[in-house]
C-alpha cells in the first residue's frame, strides 16, 4: 500500500488516532507522552513514524488515522526534505483538514528564513494549518500537545457540529500577497 | 467498557514499542449503572442503528475509492467538491431529537449541568483572581497618588515660601523675621528652663525633711540644711560663671554646696573638678 488513505477503515468508538511524522524522532516522543497523559475523556492513540510510506506489514493492525502531523525542525535541512518526500505518500483525502504542520526551532537565530518560508508555502498550497512549537521547554511541549489534541478531536469527528474541513477552512496557513509572488 | 485504553507506538515495523495505560472513565460508568433495562435497550437500539448506517457508508466509500482511485484531480478541485458537499449536507440536516425516555433525558441533563457547573466554577475562579489582581493594582495606584500629592504639597509650599521671600525682601521684613526667630528661640529656652527647674524641684529636694524627721540627728548635726543651696542654684552658679568669665569658669565650693549633689554632678560628667584645686569645679564643655 503506497498511499495512506483516510477513509478505508471503520472508525472506532470514542477514539482518535494521530500520526506524528518526524525524521529526527526527538520531539515526537515527548509530544506523544504529553498527549496520551493529558486526554482522559476519549481514547487517543498516538502513532510515531520517521517517514512515509508506512510499512505494509502493519497496515492491517493500523487503525484509521484521523490526523497526520508533520514535524519539521528548521535547524536541519534534512528534516524539511524528509517531510517533502513523505507528503507524496498521502492520499489526497487527507488534505481536507486531516494534515497539520508543526514547525520547531523557528526561534533559533541561525536558522535560514527560507526554510520557514518554504514550509509556509507548502502549507498554504495544501490548505493546511501550520503551527509553531517550542520543543525545548515543558510548557512549549504542553501547549503544542493541547493544540494538536483540539485539532484531532475535530478531525476524528468527536466534536459535534464541527468537521475537519470546516476547521481547516478557518485555520489554514495563508501567505501574505507579497511573499506569494516571489 | 469502563476501561479506556490509551496507547501509542512507533509505526516503523520491527522497533514497535507499546505503552498502555488504563483509565477509568467516570461519566460512562455512572450512566451504565443508573439505567433501567428499558432505557438501556433503547440506547443500544439507537447505537445499533447508527453503527449499521456507519458500516453502509464505509462500504460506499470503499467502493467509490476503488472506482476513482486512478482519477487524478487537483487539490483545489477536491477541496471545492468536498466543501460544497459539506455545505449541502449541512443544509439538508434536520436537528435530531433525543430519545424521549425520561431516564435518558435526566442523565443527559445531569451531565450537561455538571459540565456547565465545572465551566462556571472555572470562570468564577478566574474572575476572582482577576478581581484580586485589580484590587492590588488599585491599592498600588492609590498609594502612588497619595505620595505624588504629598510631593506636590511640599513643593508648592516651598514655592510659595520662596515667592514670599523674594517679594518682601526689604530691610524691615528681614528685621521682623529675625525678631520673630529670636522670640521663638527665647520661648523655647524659657520653656526648657521651666522644665528643668520643675524637674529639679521635683526630684532633687534639699535634705531638710530628712533632718526634720529625726530629732536625734538634728541634735547630732548642727543644722546643716539652713545654709544649703538647691541643685538648680548650683547649676545656675556654674552656668553664669561659664558664661561671664569663660577664661576662669571654676567656682569655689563652700559648705552651702550639699556634697551628694556635687558628687552626682561630677560623676555624671556635668561638672569637672579643677586639676589642682579640689575645692573648685566648673561646668563641663558641652559644645
Amino acid at each position: 500500500m503506497a498511499l495512506l488513505t483516510p477513509f478505508n477503515k471503520m472508525p472506532e468508538l470514542n477514539t482518535a488516532n494521530i500520526l506524528l511524522v518526524e525524521n529526527e524522532e526527538q520531539f515526537q516522543t515527548k509530544l506523544a507522552d504529553v498527549i496520551v497523559n493529558y486526554e482522559k475523556q476519549i481514547n487517543v492513540n498516538v502513532r510515531l513514524a520517521r517517514k512515509l510510506p508506512l510499512p505494509i506489514e502493519n497496515a492491517d493492525t493500523r487503525p484509521r488515522i484521523d490526523l497526520v502531523v508533520f514535524i519539521v525542525n528548521l535547524i536541519y535541512e534534512r528534516s524539511l526534505q524528509a517531510m517533502e518526500s513523505s507528503i507524496k505518500h498521502l492520499d489526497s483525502g487527507f488534505f481536507v483538514g486531516k494534515v497539520c504542520f508543526l514547525v520547531t526551532g523557528a526561534r533559533c537565530g541561525s536558522v535560514s528564513h527560507e526554510r520557514l518560508l518554504s514550509v509556509r508555502k507548502l502549507a498554504a498550497s495544501l490548505h493546511c494549518p501550520m503551527l509553531c512549537a517550542e520543543d525545548q521547554t515543558t510548557e512549549g511541549v504542553r501547549a503544542a500537545a493541547l493544540r494538536l489534541l483540539s485539532i484531532v478531536k475535530v478531525s476524528a469527528g468527536l466534536v459535534p457540529t464541527a468537521t475537519a474541513l470546516y476547521l481547516s477552512a478557518l485555520t489554514r496557513c495563508t501567505l501574505p500577497a507579497e511573499l506569494d509572488q516571489d | 467498557m469502563a476501561l479506556v485504553h490509551t496507547n501509542f507506538y512507533a509505526d516503523t515495523g520491527a522497533s514497535a514499542k507499546q505503552t498502555e495505560s488504563q483509565i477509568i472513565h467516570p461519566s460512562e460508568r455512572s450512566v451504565h449503572n443508573e439505567f433501567s433495562d428499558e432505557a438501556k435497550s433503547e440506547l443500544l437500539d439507537e447505537c445499533e442503528k447508527q453503527f449499521s448506517q456507519l458500516q453502509k457508508l464505509q462500504n460506499e466509500i470503499l467502493l467509490a475509492d476503488t472506482e476513482s482511485s486512478d482519477g487524478e484531480s487537483s487539490e483545489i478541485v477536491n477541496r471545492l467538491s468536498a466543501l460544497s458537499a459539506e455545505l449541502e449536507q449541512w443544509q439538508e440536516t434536520e436537528p435530531k431529537l433525543m430519545p424521549t425516555n425520561p431516564e435518558i433525558l435526566l442523565a443527559v441533563g445531569k451531565e450537561e449541568l455538571q459540565t456547565l457547573n465545572t465551566q462556571l466554577k472555572m470562570v468564577l475562579s478566574s474572575a476572582q483572581v482577576k478581581r484580586d489582581a485589580l484590587k492590588d493594582t488599585l491599592k498600588r495606584e492609590q498609594t502612588w497618588l497619595q505620595e505624588k500629592k504629598e510631593v506636590l504639597n511640599a513643593v508648592s509650599e516651598k514655592v510659595s515660601e520662596l515667592r514670599l521671600e523674594s517679594e518682601g525682601l526689604s530691610e524691615h521684613s528681614v528685621l521682623v523675621d529675625m525678631k520673630r526667630k529670636i522670640q521663638t528661640v527665647k520661648d523655647y529656652q524659657s520653656r526648657l528652663m521651666d522644665t528643668l527647674s520643675d524637674m529639679l524641684t521635683d526630684h532633687f529636694p534639699l535634705p531638710e525633711e530628712q533632718a526634720n524627721t529625726s530629732k536625734r540627728k538634728r541634735t547630732a548635726l548642727p543644722d546643716p540644711g539652713r545654709h544649703l543651696i538647691s541643685l538648680s542654684e548650683i547649676l545656675e552658679l556654674l552656668t553664669n560663671k561659664t558664661l561671664e568669665s569663660p577664661h576662669e569658669p571654676y567656682v569655689t565650693m563652700d559648705e552651702s554646696f550639699w556634697p551628694p549633689y556635687t558628687e552626682m554632678l561630677l560623676r555624671n560628667g556635668i561638672a569637672t573638678r579643677h586639676p589642682e584645686d579640689s575645692t573648685k569645679i566648673r561646668l563641663e564643655n558641652f559644645y
